[in-house]
């Protein structure tokens, strides 16, 4: 993997004040890639983002990008462009010269950075646009101006910091897709650092999941939440069943008595995890594997699905969302069905040190 | 149509003192129950603008030595300022003490102990020396004019500026100053007014012999001239008017002070 990586972070360590922020950080981005560093809020990814950058300095380790090695190399010159949290459009330069700025910094003649910021502008679907004063604009067109100025340079990594952070969700959707399409058109690799997983799961082709300044999993979107590589990492992405159990190979005792089938091999103590979503909740009894008996405790509608909670008669309780055309009350007996290939298993004991961050944490 | 009222009053407080400066200018002889001169005349104009009163000798005095002091105010006042506004270290508090002492304590306390060591220097009687201890006053105000414009500055324009190509000369030419550049003008205006109006400091350093215009208009009036001493002292309001002119329109542009909270 790291022989073929376009952008290669190696061993990156970075201490405040003796206090580790990063810690032996490892981390390839391919070229073309989409890759998002994903945590909570203090778990060190912008200082991540400001090591690739070259605003802070490393305190070991280097990173490669494009078979080059950028220790001591300034920002100006590493080849890579910024997109932060705010847009931060020179107010004192128009639209299309704020555009036109990197251009001008490399001898690109008027003519030529005046054409390509044109050009570019109106990729970003603001053509028209390059008179108006950057306090002319909104919060989304001044994004996307940013987007174009950062884009025009070619810069061979885009670093892209909670850009979308400062939006409203609808125009977040919007800029999410132009994003996603500028991508595409240009070919640029893309590293997104963001706090919020739905972006991360939207944006990117691969997700570096970081806490405590450290890298915990790095995986597809898809591979994350079906297989998180502990409690912590699927808490996070907004796990909410956990449960105790003895694996014997295929099988899985729960501490309660029920036994369920696994479709992978694990001995010992496990913790066993299934998304809510992939619960299965049925009113009659119409298979025969992984079927728990259970009583709706809780019925709640939220628009797109219905969230369930369920309690087994021995008292384990259990989250389902399923599809809002489905109706159950509060009270009535229903099965459960947990398949096979939606549960998750990883050894208890590795994760009893765990600290899990607080969900109220989590969400900004 | 109040706010005119207002604006007209406020202009009528500032610029009605001068209407008998102006009068008295150009008269030949104003005394006490006249409402307005018997006799008009243009010698005192005419005085002004002639050599041998050594106006014109001292506007142009006055005008390289405040362009100078506000010049070097800026080349210390700008990193200092910055530091001041946006970083945290110890002893913060009492240089911004120190930066204000020369405000506070009269220069006449002052005076002895530089005039001794600027005779040691030679530059006693010189205009560097009077060049040198106008920064006396003019860079406290300039420091802290611009450390209170720094305190709303954001670095991501720096950040960002670098990211897209910019070196740190580049960054400084082609964002910092200009986002900071309402700020600049205020302190220039600042500084250029106080040592345009400077006396004391120029009198003992200067020694007579760094002639401004402040020193003539202090002359003239000593000479017992009223219409001569109200030539030069409407002269020395026309630089103050120009700057002030000038910076208004600077101040006035949104798109400037748009890198910044409130200045």
């Amino acid at each position: 993997m790291s022989e073929t990586a376009y952008c290669a972070m190696q061993n990156l360590t970075k201490r405040f004040r003796g206090v580790p922020a990063v810690r032996d950080l490892w981390l390839d981005l391919h070229q073309g890639e989409r890759l998002a560093l994903l945590g909570p809020s203090g778990c060190g990814k912008s200082t991540t983002l400001q090591l690739i950058a070259g605003l802070l300095p490393p305190d070991s380790g280097q990173i490669v990008l494009d078979g080059r090695s950028l220790v001591g190399i300034p920002p100006e010159r590493r080849d890579m462009a910024l997109v932060l949290q705010k847009g931060l459009l020179f107010p004192h330069l128009s639209v299309g010269e704020n555009v036109a700025f990197g251009l001008k910094l490399r001898g690109v003649n008027r003519a030529d950075r005046e054409a390509q910021a044109l050009a570019m502008l109106a990729q970003v679907q603001l053509t028209g646009f390059e008179n108006r004063r950057p306090a002319e604009l909104s919060g989304g067109q001044a994004q996307r101006v940013a987007l174009a100025r950062s884009l025009v340079i070619r810069p061979k990594l885009l670093l892209l910091d909670e850009p979308l952070s400062a939006l409203d969700a609808n125009l977040r959707g919007d800029m999410q897709e132009l994003i996603l399409q500028l991508q595409a058109d240009t070919g640029v690799t893309l590293l997104i650092v963001t706090h919020d997983q739905q972006e991360a799961v939207v944006m990117a082709d691969r997700i570096a999941l970081m806490f405590d300044g450290c890298l915990r999993q790095v995986d597809t979107p898809e591979a994350l939440y079906q297989r998180p590589s502990d409690g912590t990492v699927a808490r996070f992405l907004g796990g909410v069943n956990f449960f105790g159990a003895v694996a014997a190979g295929n099988r899985l005792r729960l501490t309660d008595g029920d036994s369920l089938t696994l479709d992978s091999a694990h001995q010992g103590p496990v913790q066993v995890t299934i998304r809510p979503e992939r619960v299965q909740v049925l009113a009659e009894r119409l298979c025969s594997t992984n079927l728990l008996p259970v009583t709706v405790a809780q019925s709640r509608f939220t628009g797109t699905q219905r969230q369930l909670v369920l309690t087994t008669a021995a008292g384990l309780e259990l989250q389902a969302w399923v599809p809002p055309g489905q109706s159950f009350a509060v009270g009535q007996t229903a099965y459960a069905h947990l398949p096979p290939e939606a549960l998750w298993c990883w050894p208890a004991a590795g994760n009893a040190s765990v600290a899990v961050p607080e969900p109220e944490l989590l969400s900004h | 149509m109040s706010r005119n009222l207002v604006l007209m009053l406020i202009v009528a407080v500032l610029f009605l003192p001068f209407v008998p400066l102006l009068v008295w200018s150009v008269a030949e002889g104003w005394y006490f129950p006249q409402l307005v001169p018997q006799q008009w005349t243009g010698a005192n104009w005419a005085a002004v603008v002639s050599p041998g009163s050594r106006v014109l000798q001292g506007f142009l005095q006055s005008l390289a030595i405040a362009a100078l002091s506000t010049a070097l105010a800026l080349v210390v006042g700008l990193p200092a300022g910055r530091a001041l506004g946006l970083m945290q270290f110890p002893g913060k508090g009492a240089i911004k003490l120190a930066l204000l002492l020369p405000i506070i304590v009269s220069p006449l306390a002052t005076l002895m102990g530089i005039q001794f060591v600027l005779i040691r220097l030679g530059l006693s009687g010189t205009l560097a020396g009077v060049v040198l201890v106008h920064l006396l006053p003019t860079i406290p105000y300039m420091t802290l004019v611009l450390s209170s414009v720094f305190a709303n500055f954001d670095t991501g324009y720096e950040t960002q500026a670098r990211s897209l190509g910019a070196s740190p000369a580049q960054v400084l030419w082609r964002v910092t100053l200009p986002l900071i550049a309402p700020g600049i003008v205020v302190g220039a205006l600042f500084a250029f007014l106080i040592s345009w109006n400077e006396f004391l400091l120029t009198f003992f350093v200067g020694g007579g012999r760094v002639l401004t215009l402040p020193m003539i208009l202090f002359t003239s009036l000593q000479g017992g001239n009223q219409g001569l001493t109200a030539a030069i002292a409407v002269t020395s309001v026309i630089p103050a008017l120009i700057f002030l002119l000038f910076s208004s329109r600077a101040l006035q542009d949104d798109a400037a002070i748009g890198g910044l909270g409130d200045v």
